[in-house]
């Protein structure tokens, strides 16, 4: 243990982002990316204080990575269009707010770069100045370093593992299935299927007893895509209309009487938080332990409603053993050794120390 | 070569392997080669356009009239984030009374706790952007010194050696940068260790003598561990490959065989390692550093530019240091046992008092004891 807790060491401070998701929020219900639509609402909530009150230079840096970050993250998918622009204003405003000198800058990782260049050609298409003249004036002023990672890495486990990592209302809905209603898949898919039937008609002695297919395979398809799409619809402009009118106040929209349209979306929530309350009591396993509960990276998937998913398939990450066979393998695997690799309790505990 | 995976188009875009932890294992000069390939030379070069050229270049690039350029820039510029009227900016030390926002109402309870409770100051946090200030943005004199760019920076911690439960392990002892170009060898110089400042042997008979050359001189082995290879330090002739024991045992014990490289000759774009994982170095037979690479990034105009002042210090762990038992002021010097006027076995002075006490004015030896000379960890503070 730390003599001390120091504040703002952590990648993300809670507070902060919840603030800043109540900025994003009131962005949001404007409908709109203009930049002076944000920096009003930026004004009304008396933003630029957040960095007000911080005495010692250390700390004042590390809150100035934080906002930075949490800032980035909103920049970055799976966010919607809307709050991505929210995401980069904020950068900016952080960036030429903070009180840090010289001014802590912007962490842009490789990884996500390609989002950052889609988001611009996104931005350039649809023709909106302000998030291209915002994003330039950024590059030309030399407000971002360009890393290999969005945070400093020191082998140190995050103190509070986020469990929702992701704000729900701000995600862009999966467009997937609009793109295949509206493409010919179906009837390409219709045409097969007909073609099928025909030859297996054509050949007596198989077409009794074969039945691998349903012959009302499109239409059922067909039926499914418009149930989706009819639920994606409902929940997410239900949604919206409960935010508008409802003061923002959560749990007032929480118990708010269900209309049948929601009721499906419901049941998922109620499903999902079942689901999460079983990880999390796997999670909170015995303090001594949970500095080896290293979270596995799952490759993420492309849609929004993959992401709660992943996030949650928490892996035991797989033995020093094995980790080091994998990298450097074996010249002769025949022998069987017995290895010496798992470290005696009192050493166990020094190492323990050491990285927590 | 330090790797076993071959390096494919996709491996170079480092990734977590532990979410927040650490990084799969990439290379950095194809990581470097990756971001140069993507960035245009404007984007990362150290001159910055001034605002006309910027604005002459936007409204090329995105075919906008100079009537729009002009609301752009009114409406975007940094004025617009301003909360409070100017000339009237509140203090910025003190968090605004009745705040509104989630992280200065926590803060604001902090500031009221810490205001009724006395607490000292914490050193660490105090000075621990000291040398980081001194060094921004420094020019060099000549332009042959300038660190070219697109250059690789990393931030490298080394942390102490577990000797002492007097130490906190998750401080680093020293914060390091330095540039793709340096070689294993330069960060291994840059390495201030107690132990290759300590002076072996007894000189209780003749405390003058005490030789000067200290444990670097006499012992300059050393090697880094790196994903499985071992880079020895062979610069000098009096070298030795002290890896060479545990690869031997591990190649008795039927471990996957680890492979050697020469310090001096591995530079850092030549490695392939995982950002945020801790490896070793290890001098003086047995004084055991983990070493953690934190970031890898471009250089940036704001860095300091000067290549003859990397390696560069940002940050060190300042530790008490240990006083003299006698007068509680100077700092330790010599360690002594079995000593007849020590209150305690073994026992600390700094040089003045232990000559007053065991030595007469001629400097003859009096009573019984062993004398060690002693380097303290907080010395170099």
């Amino acid at each position: 243990m730390p003599r001390f807790q120091s504040v703002y060491c952590d990648f993300f401070y809670t507070p902060l982002t919840e603030d800043v998701e109540q900025l994003l929020a009131r962005f949001q219900q404007t409908d709109s990316v203009r930049y002076e639509v944000f920096s009003a609402v930026w004004r009304e909530m008396g933003f630029s204080d957040v960095f007000h009150g911080v005495t010692r230079v250390g700390e004042l840096k590390r809150f100035c990575r934080v906002t930075l970050a949490t800032a980035l993250k909103y920049f970055l998918p799976p966010y919607s269009y809307q709050i991505r622009v929210g995401g980069l204003y904020l950068m900016f405003a952080f960036y030429h707010t903070q009180l840090a000198a010289p001014p802590v800058k912007i962490r842009v990782p490789l990884r996500d770069w390609a989002q950052v260049q889609k988001f611009l050609k996104d931005s350039v298409d649809s023709g909106h100045m302000d998030v291209l003249y915002i994003y330039q004036k950024l590059v030309s002023i030399k407000a971002i370093h360009y890393t290999a990672m969005p945070h400093f890495l020191s082998f140190q486990k995050q103190r509070k593992p986020k469990k929702e990592p992701v704000c729900a209302d701000f995600i862009g809905r999966t467009t997937a299935i609009q793109e295949l209603t509206s493409s010919d898949m179906l009837e390409e898919l219709t045409n097969i299927q007909n073609q099928y039937e025909k030859l297996k008609q054509a050949t007596a002695e198989v077409s009794s007893q074969v039945n691998m297919t349903h012959r009302d395979l499109s239409t059922r398809l067909q039926k499914c895509m418009s149930e989706f799409l009819t639920w994606q619809q409902k929940t997410y402009s239900g949604n919206q209309k409960n935010k508008k009118s409802g003061d923002d106040d959560e749990e007032e929209e929480e118990e708010e009487e269900e209309t049948p349209a929601e009721a499906s979306s419901s049941r998922a929530r109620l499903l999902s938080s079942i689901k999460q309350k079983s990880y999390k009591n796997v999670q909170e396993a015995s303090k001594s332990r949970r500095h080896r509960q290293a979270e596995a990276v799952e490759s993420s998937s492309s849609g929004p409603e993959h992401v709660q998913e992943a996030a949650q398939q928490k892996k035991r990450p797989v033995s020093l053993r094995a980790r080091t066979t994998k990298n450097l393998p074996m010249t002769d695997e025949n022998i069987t050794q017995i290895w010496h690799l798992s470290a005696p309790d009192e050493q166990a505990m020094i190492r323990k120390r050491s990285f927590n | 070569m330090a790797s076993s995976h071959p390096p494919t188009s996709n491996s170079n875009i480092p990734d977590y392997e532990y979410l927040d932890v650490n990084t799969k294992p990439f290379h950095i000069g194809s990581f470097r080669n990756e971001w140069l390939n993507r960035l245009k030379p404007s984007d990362y070069s150290y001159q910055r356009d001034d605002d006309d050229t910027f604005d002459a270049n936007f409204m090329k690039e995105m075919g906008v009239g100079a009537e729009t350029m002009a609301e752009l820039k009114s409406i975007c510029s940094p004025d617009s984030l301003r909360c409070h009227p100017e000339g009237q900016q509140p203090d910025t030390e003190l968090v605004p009374p009745e705040p509104m926002l989630q992280t200065l109402i926590q803060r604001k309870k902090r500031q009221d706790h810490r205001a009724n409770q006395k607490m000292s100051k914490n050193r660490h946090d105090l000075y621990a952007d000291e040398l980081e200030r001194l060094i921004v943005g420094r020019k060099p004199e000549s332009t042959a010194d300038i660190i070219p760019e697109g250059e690789i920076v990393l931030t490298i911690n080394v942390y102490y050696p577990i000797t002492s439960e007097r130490i906190n392990t998750s401080r680093p002892h020293m914060s390091l940068l330095m540039t793709g170009s340096h070689s294993l060898a330069e960060l291994r110089d840059a390495i201030c260790c107690v132990s290759d400042l300590q002076v072996c042997g007894e000189f209780s008979n003749t405390p003058d003598l005490a030789p000067d050359f200290i444990s670097k001189d006499l012992f300059k082995s050393s090697f880094f561990f790196f994903e499985g290879v071992f880079y020895n330090d062979m610069r000098f002739p009096e070298c030795q490959d002290i890896s060479k024991t545990t690869i031997e045992w591990a190649k008795a014990r039927n471990y996957p065989a680890f492979t050697q490289a020469k310090m001096e000759d591995t530079r850092f774009m030549d490695l392939t390692i995982k950002v945020g994982f801790p490896y070793l170095y290890c001098h003086q037979g047995d004084c055991e550093h983990l070493v953690i690479i934190t970031d890898i990034r471009l250089a940036h105009k704001s860095d300091c530019l000067d290549k003859k002042l990397y390696p560069l210090l940002i940050r060190k762990d300042r530790l008490l240091t240990q006083k003299c038992t006698v007068c509680h002021l100077f700092i330790g010097r010599w360690f002594t046992t079995n000593d007849q006027y020590a209150p305690s076995d073994p026992c600390l002075f700094c040089d003045k008092c232990f000559r007053a006490l065991h030595y007469d004015a001629a400097g003859n030896k009096l009573g019984e004891f062993l004398a060690y000379p002693y380097v303290d960890q907080g010395a170099f503070n």
